[in-house]
């Protein structure tokens, strides 16, 4: 304890410029924690929309069908839906069938993705969906309502309530046509999703295909997206295995998405590497001066009957404590700063375009954060870490000194 | 059996390709319970010789032998361990650690040492009462005088009952009259503690004290001179 105590009024021989280096240190925790969160906040909040329009958290196929999408991997979904329902932590399951089509007006055709849904469940959750009225909804899942893109709806000029068909090859080869009317305009701001996107009753999708009660995919959605891996678990073990299903992340479902994500982040943490770099230098520099500032005085130490070791875990233990005395006030100041953004949050309306697509799902101006305080943790221990190993060259200068050589300073 | 033996002792010290010896073929012996003092101008080999003595430096030749130890072949761990338990410093700018309090620094030693705390203030309560800076405990060097920093530094290097104190021109930076009163505190302690006392010094006042004077000339042995007062 005497140690510590020399060495916390060490710190302070000093004030300007320990508060200096204090500050930097500090400022720089703050910097990194309310980034991070920021980003998490961002990374959740995309990732939340787009497993509510896309793959869900957890997503269900027939083995092969994420890589080659061919449409015959189909599965019956009979009681699935039911029992993962069951599973604590999940909030729904989203049965779809997914139909490359040809979709005629009187004018104009074009290729589309006809998805089949089961609508009362889709409502609930799919953010393309939850905007419509009322009577912009499919109705049932064997009516011939249609939710159709903005930008189809153009290319096929037609308007709301208006008839049109789509051609889809069966399962036995033939083609199959059905007639839908619009019932509802979806405006998702993704060019290739307003311009593909039919979604109807399951039921009625079926009748294209002649596979009724079948599916290519189930979303499941969670009520919690950080209980994943352990809901995966039970869906996975829910899965017969007569159908070749197996049950992926949203990760594998949807790599554009997760792969934007992560480079994103990896540029972020390069970026923070660097900032932490720059404050590790300035704390190098700083107890080096500080060293050599007391060489005549270490002298006297080591001539008093000090180990050069005593004298080397003095100067680590300033260290330490300027390493945590910063990664207290910088972790307070990181959560002020992170508590602010997520409350308030980050307005770049004025600086992105209005549909700015990021990994496949448009971003939302307003950038709010999310607390991940393990993460916030791990930086202020890093940073606590960097300070020691910062101080290990002046410890090592300090201790080398002999009594004669120390005292010779001035 | 001497307390402080040198055996034809010689230091070379080596600035590039220069080589300057401070001292040459010194023979000395010091007795427990002395008051001697190095004496000799400046660049005689006074700091040397008690840089050796007190385990802070080797010898390019010779032995120098303390309480038994042979410091010639001695690690520093060793050196540093036994200075901490034989030898007390004090210093010509008094060296004392400014962030630390008067008390603190007398205690450093027993600090090293390990003694607990409450034995560590007893001990350098009673010796500042002795040194008549009682008081002074909780000032920092800063806010003390050039006599009460001294004062200081005496129950510093008095506080670990070492065998031997070494002095370095301890009244350079002190006025006559404080410097006197010092002289007369030290050579107390010798009398009544029988604590080695070794000093170097130019300072006549200092001499004057000493029962024994040894003259240092361009690092060789000029003159022994044993005092009986």
């Amino acid at each position: 304890m005497d140690l510590v105590r020399l060495a916390w009024k060490n710190i302070w021989r000093n004030r300007r410029r320990t508060i200096i280096t204090l500050a930097a240190i500090a400022f720089s925790i703050m910097l990194v924690q309310a980034l991070h969160n920021l980003s998490f906040g961002v990374y959740a909040g995309m990732v939340d929309s787009g497993v509510r329009a896309g793959s869900g958290h957890i997503a269900v196929y027939r083995n092969n069908y994420l890589e080659s999408r061919d449409e015959i991997l189909h599965f019956r979904d009979g009681s699935l839906i039911d029992d993962i329902s069951q599973i604590d932590g999940v909030e729904q399951v989203l049965p779809r069938l997914y139909i490359p089509a040809l979709a005629q007006s009187s004018r104009e055709s074009r290729g589309v993705l006809l998805i089949g849904v089961d609508p009362d469940r889709e409502r609930q959750v799919n953010p393309f969906l939850k905007t419509l009225p009322a009577d912009g909804m499919i109705r049932s899942t064997d009516s011939r309502d249609a939710v159709i893109g903005a930008r189809l709806l153009d290319e096929l000029q037609i308007r709301p309530g208006q008839k049109f068909v789509v051609t889809a090859q069966n399962e036995d080869g033939s083609l199959h046509s059905e007639l839908l009317r619009v019932r509802g305009v979806v405006n998702s701001g993704m060019k290739d999703i307003d311009s593909s996107l039919i979604l109807v009753g399951r039921g009625r999708a079926a009748l294209l295909t002649g596979n009724s009660g079948s599916v290519h995919e189930l979303a499941v959605i969670l009520d919690d997206a950080g209980r994943e891996a352990e809901v995966h678990r039970q869906v996975a073990a829910k899965l017969s295995k007569d159908q070749d299903i197996l049950a992926v992340s949203w990760e594998e479902a949807m790599p554009n998405l997760a792969n934007a994500i992560k480079l994103d982040y990896a540029s972020q943490k390069f970026i923070f590497m660097i900032i932490l770099l720059i404050v590790a230098i300035g704390v190098v520099n700083t107890l080096l001066m500080s060293v050599m500032e007391r060489m005549r005085e270490f002298g006297v130490i080591l001539a008093l009957g000090s180990k050069p070791m005593t004298l080397r875990c003095m100067i680590m233990l300033e260290a330490i404590i300027l390493g945590l005395l910063a990664a207290a006030i910088g972790t307070v100041l990181g959560s002020l700063a992170t508590w602010y953004l997520v409350a308030v949050g980050v307005d770049l309306a004025d600086l992105v375009p209005e549909t700015l697509e990021f990994g496949g799902v448009v971003f939302d101006p307003v950038m709010r954060a999310s607390w991940d305080p393990v993460w916030m943790f791990r930086i202020a221990v890093y940073v606590v870490c960097l300070t020691l190993l910062a101080a290990a060259y002046p410890a090592i200068k300090a201790g080398r000194t002999t009594p004669v050589e120390g005292m010779r300073h001035h | 059996m001497p307390l402080i033996e040198l055996q034809n002792v010689s230091k070379i010290y080596r600035l590039g390709n220069q080589e300057i010896p401070a001292l040459t073929g010194v023979s000395l012996t010091f007795e427990a319970g002395e008051f001697a003092v190095l004496a000799g101008p400046s660049g005689s080999g006074k700091t040397t010789a008690l840089n050796l003595i007190g385990c802070l430096d080797h010898p390019t030749s010779g032995q120098v032998v303390v309480n038994g130890l042979d410091l010639g072949t001695a690690s520093k761990r060793a050196l540093a361990d036994f200075r901490l338990q034989n030898i007390g410093f004090i210093f010509q700018s008094y060296n004392l650690i400014p962030v630390l309090t008067a008390a603190e620094n007398a205690e450093f030693t027993l600090m090293l040492q390990k003694i607990p705390k409450p034995e560590r203030r007893a001990k350098v309560r009673k010796l500042f009462v002795d040194l008549g800076i009682d008081g002074l405990e909780n000032r920092r060097p800063a806010d003390l005088s050039g006599g009460q920093q001294q004062r200081v530094a005496i129950a510093r290097a008095m506080a670990a009952d070492p065998h031997v104190i070494l002095a370095d021109e301890p009244t350079a930076n002190l006025d006559s009259h404080t410097a006197e009163e010092l002289l007369e505190l030290m050579r107390r302690l010798n009398r009544e503690k029988g604590t080695t006392f070794i000093f170097s010094s130019h300072d006549d006042r200092v001499i004057a004290q000493a029962r024994r004077v040894i003259h240092l000339q361009d690092g060789c042995l000029a003159d022994d001179v044993t005092i009986s007062k």
